[in-house]
This record gives structure tokens, C-alpha cells and sequence, in this order.
């Protein structure tokens, strides 16, 4: 290490600790504090920006205890601003945090996170027909799209979710041609669709696959029934056509 | 020399404004004449796709845009990213942009901290940053403009004084020079420095690019460079100063980040730095843009 590089790895490690850690020597309270404050709330406007449910429904205090934290304990490699609440979102489901924290807070997060997400994505299009036939043709999902799976409602969260209880829920969150943020709750079904369509096979092979797997007595049935839906998945911007 | 084939309304190309998102709606609706050109943080705005991603391109296909950077740490004890670098090589040329700009201050050791902090001004600290600086350039195939930073505390240990310490790691880096001099201002405050004395000690032969910006004053009378209030005169004076010791046009950008008002106003704030050029160097709109950084 040079020897100037003393002070800065002291300086990190109270910026990050100020309550726990000595200030750099040399330093005056005063200004030190001053960027304590600044830094800290240069974080924490990444953070709340992201994630308003999330705050509201643990309160500003917890909060905020868990905004010091990630500051304090998790390493944030991406030098990309927009990345930031998803290291957020990895502090909640990898590392051990030692605050108690509500069950459905990291689901609640990640779903927060996808919104952002899929509002900035960079994805190319790839070829495909508006109006092709879904059912013959493998068919081209909406690559600026998040899949979420949670053990709670977390799209009906909201500062008088009072229910509190799990429920299994599905949702798609996506961006549409107007490049609007849009999110539709599917059930497991149409999540176990999206999956095969999303390995290549065509409308007719995903129902012909879902018949056996769930030992339908009437495949050509759900063959109409999948039509219908991949329609529907397509009218809404889901599935954007089929892949030429 | 994509700059010069803009065709745009503007009746001078060398003062600008801070692109932000916020902005965006009433740039849609009229982008006004005192508006030049356009800075973006690639932080921000590379690989952003999108409706965001989408307007960028939008306004890059229409006005010049200089690029300035925010977390490379020129002067941090991480490792310098050379992935950061590359992606922001890409990103100008995705949007013909031909002028960055970074800090010369610090934001990350092993993780980063996301602000910019002081450097001890010390002989060490000016080889290994210039270095880093040096490796910047190569990795971007250009010469890159270093910021003189605002900091709140002066590193223990100093070798040298903050002008002293730029004008080495300039020269050492052969880089150029970003002039804030809205930093120079609030440093001189709350450090008791004469900032007229100081901007004079700078390289300001190699001035490639000029921030201004408002700041904020807290009680006890430090002044902390927030980017949110208006331009004080003190800092214009600064500006003016510059602007005729340079004694060149040069790209000047205002800076606002935070309590942004309407545009009309900020449209004020950017229509003073015309001004202001005229003043020290005549009618500017027939001037081509430098291109400040060919190497």
C-alpha cells in the first residue's frame, strides 16, 4: 500500500462505519461528518427511489437502519448508478443480515427492482413476425421482461396491505411498445407455458407437452384453450410474435 | 468530426447544460438557442435502453454531447476499471462523442462508495494518478480533461497546495484541464484561499472544458457543492476571469442537479455564459467547435 492510501482506506472505512470506526487522523469532526451525510444520503436516494414500498411498509426507522447496513456491509462493484438497487436486492437474499426483517421484504424488493429493470433494459430485437401463427412457429417472448415468482402478493403491497398472509403469485412484469412499464399476474400454468416457450417450442408443442405432463384426457381441448392464451399474452405484449 | 455537421438551432456552440431525465419533457417541447451542447454522466446513461435510452438517442442525433465521468476513481486505491473505460469508449462512439471528462478525486477502495472524496496532495499521489490517468487515455484512444474537485476536508500530509497538486497531476498525465470554477469557489471558502490567486496557478493553457454551478451554504457558513441553487456572482466573476486568461473559447457547461427549475430559468443561468463569451471573445456563432481533445 503507498503510504497516502492509508488515510483513504481509513476514510472508506468510517464513511461506511461512522458510528463504530475512528475518524481518518487529522480529519476535524465537523467536516468529517459533513461527508458522513453526504454520502450517506447519496446512497440512500438510490436506494428509496427504488424502492418505495418496500419503505413505507417497514417504516423509516428499519429503513433506514438497513440502508446503513448494505452501505456498511456489502461491497457494491458496479460502477453503474441504475445497478445499485439490485446489489440492494442481492445484500437481501445473500448476505446475513442480523436486523429482523419482514419475510416477504426481499420478494417485495425484488419485485420493486424489477420495475426498474425492465424500464432501462437494453435488449435488441431479434426478427420475428407480429403476426405470425403462435401455435405453428416458436415464438418470441418480450426479451425486456422479468418473470417473478413469490411466495406473496407483492403487486397488491401497499402501505394498507393489512392481510399480511402468503400467497403464491406469478406476475410478468414487461415493457410495452410504448415503452411503458406493465406487470399481469398469471397463474402456475401460464408461468410453466412461458418457461417451454421460452426453450423454443412452438404454441402446439408447449400444449401438446403440458397435455402428458399433466395427464390431460383431452389434449385437443387445451390446444384451443393455449391458443386463446397465447393470443391474449400477445395482445397484451408478452409475446411480441413468433420467431423468423 | 461529427460536431460540426450538426445542423441546430443554436446560436452558440459552446455553452451547454447537464442532460438529465427530468429535463427531458420540456427539451421535447423547444431546446433553447443558448443551448450548445449537451453533457451526460456515462454512469447514467450507457447501455440504457428503453424509453430513456430512446430520447438520448433522440438528442444525440440532433446536438453535440460531451461525456463526464463520475466513478472512475483516478485517484482511488481500487484497481482502475478498465471495463468502465471500455464501455465508456463505446458509448461516445455510439453517440459521436469526442470529449470526457472526469474528477480528480477518488470513490472506491474495494467497493464503491458513490461520491467524490479529496486525494492527499502528496509526490506519491500525483505519479500514481497521473499513471492512472495515463492508462485512462490509452484505453480511450484520447486525451481526457481532469476536474479540479470541491472537497469539504484537506488529507493530512499535504506535500503541495491544491493548485499545485492539479497543475502536477496534469502535467504529468499530459491530460487536460476541466476548470470547475464554481469548485475552485466553494474550496476557497472553506478553505480561506484567495480563488483568483489560485485560478491563476492553474494549467490553464490546457483547459479543454468549463463547469459553473450554484452551491449551497449551511449554517456555519460551509459551502457545499450541491448543483442546486443559482450561479452567485462571485463565480461568474471567476468564469469571466478564466475566460480571458484562456483567452480561447471553450465549452462551458452549467451544472444542475438538484431543485431544478423551469427551463426559462436555467435558460437565463446558460444565456449569462453566452454572454459572458462574448464578452472576452466576440461573436461566437460562426467559431467551429475545437475539437480539444486529438491527440
Amino acid at each position: 500500500m503507498l503510504s497516502f492510501q492509508k488515510f483513504q482506506h481509513e476514510m472508506a472505512r468510517h464513511l461506511r462505519d461512522p458510528h463504530h470506526t475512528p475518524r481518518p487522523f487529522g480529519v476535524p469532526a465537523g467536516r468529517m461528518a459533513v461527508y458522513n451525510e453526504l454520502l450517506f444520503t447519496n446512497i440512500c436516494g438510490f436506494i428509496d427511489s427504488c424502492f418505495p414500498v418496500c419503505r413505507q411498509l417497514l417504516g423509516e426507522g428499519p429503513w433506514r437502519r438497513l440502508c446503513r447496513t448494505f452501505y456498511r456491509d456489502w461491497r457494491s462493484h458496479t460502477p453503474w448508478f441504475r445497478e445499485i438497487p439490485g446489489e440492494f436486492v442481492r445484500y437481501l437474499s445473500e448476505h446475513a443480515i442480523t436486523q429482523p426483517l419482514p419475510r416477504w421484504l426481499a420478494d417485495l424488493a425484488r419485485y420493486e427492482w424489477a420495475e426498474l429493470v425492465v424500464d432501462v433494459a437494453d435488449v435488441a430485437l431479434p426478427e420475428h413476425d407480429p403476426l405470425g401463427d403462435l401455435m405453428l412457429a416458436p415464438v418470441l417472448l418480450n426479451p425486456a421482461r422479468v418473470d417473478v415468482v413469490s411466495e406473496w402478493p407483492v403487486h397488491r403491497m401497499e402501505c394498507k396491505w393489512q392481510k399480511r398472509k402468503a400467497e403464491t403469485t406469478f406476475l410478468i412484469v414487461f415493457r410495452d411498445a410504448r415503452c411503458d412499464v406493465k406487470f399481469t399476474e398469471i397463474n402456475a400454468i401460464t408461468a410453466h407455458v412461458i418457461r417451454l416457450l421460452e426453450s423454443g417450442l412452438t404454441g402446439q408443442q408447449t400444449f401438446a407437452e403440458l397435455a402428458k405432463e399433466m395427464g390431460h384426457p383431452d389434449p385437443d381441448a387445451l390446444q384451443g384453450f393455449g391458443q386463446a392464451l397465447l393470443i391474449s399474452l400477445r395482445e397484451q405484449g408478452v409475446l411480441l410474435g413468433t420467431r423468423t | 468530426m461529427a460536431r460540426e455537421t450538426h445542423t441546430i438551432e443554436s446560436e452558440n456552440r459552446w455553452s451547454g447544460l447537464g442532460f438529465r431525465r427530468e429535463l427531458i419533457p420540456a427539451l421535447q417541447q423547444r431546446v433553447p438557442a443558448a443551448i450548445g451542447f449537451f453533457e451526460v454522466a456515462p454512469e447514467n446513461w450507457a447501455g440504457m435502453g428503453g424509453r430513456a435510452g430512446r430520447d438520448l438517442r433522440a438528442f444525440t442525433e440532433r446536438y453535440p454531447f460531451v461525456c463526464h465521468g463520475l466513478s472512475l476513481s483516478l485517484g482511488g486505491p481500487g484497481p482502475l476499471d478498465d471495463l468502465l473505460l471500455r464501455r465508456t469508449r463505446d458509448f461516445m462512439r455510439e453517440h459521436g462523442m469526442s470529449l470526457f471528462t472526469e474528477h480528480l478525486s477518488w470513490c472506491a477502495d474495494d467497493g464503491h462508495l458513490y461520491d467524490l472524496l479529496p486525494i492527499p496532495m502528496t509526490e506519491e499521489a500525483v505519479r500514481y494518478t497521473a499513471e492512472r490517468i495515463a492508462r485512462a487515455q490509452d484505453i480511450l484512444g484520447m486525451r481526457i480533461g481532469v476536474e479540479n474537485a470541491s472537497t469539504y476536508i484537506a488529507p493530512p500530509g499535504a506535500e503541495m497546495t491544491e493548485a499545485e497538486f492539479v497543475r502536477a497531476v496534469v502535467e504529468q498525465a499530459d491530460c487536460l484541464l476541466h476548470l470547475d470554477v464554481n469548485n475552485i469557489y466553494v474550496n476557497s471558502q472553506n478553505f480561506g484561499f484567495d480563488p483568483h490567486a489560485y485560478l491563476q496557478q492553474l494549467p490553464l493553457e490546457r483547459t479543454c472544458y468549463v463547469h459553473v454551478a450554484g452551491h449551497y451554504v449551511e449554517d456555519d457558513g460551509l459551502l457545499i457543492d450541491t448543483h442546486g441553487s443559482d450561479v452567485i456572482d462571485p463565480v461568474w466573476e471567476l468564469l469571466e476571469a478564466a475566460y480571458l486568461s484562456i483567452g480561447h473559447p471553450v465549452l462551458t457547461c452549467l451544472e444542475r442537479d438538484f431543485n431544478i427549475p423551469d427551463m426559462q430559468t436555467l435558460t437565463q443561468e446558460i444565456t449569462h455564459i453566452v454572454r459572458l463569451q462574448e464578452r472576452a471573445f466576440g461573436r461566437l456563432s460562426q467559431v467551429p467547435a475545437l475539437r480539444p481533445n486529438s491527440r
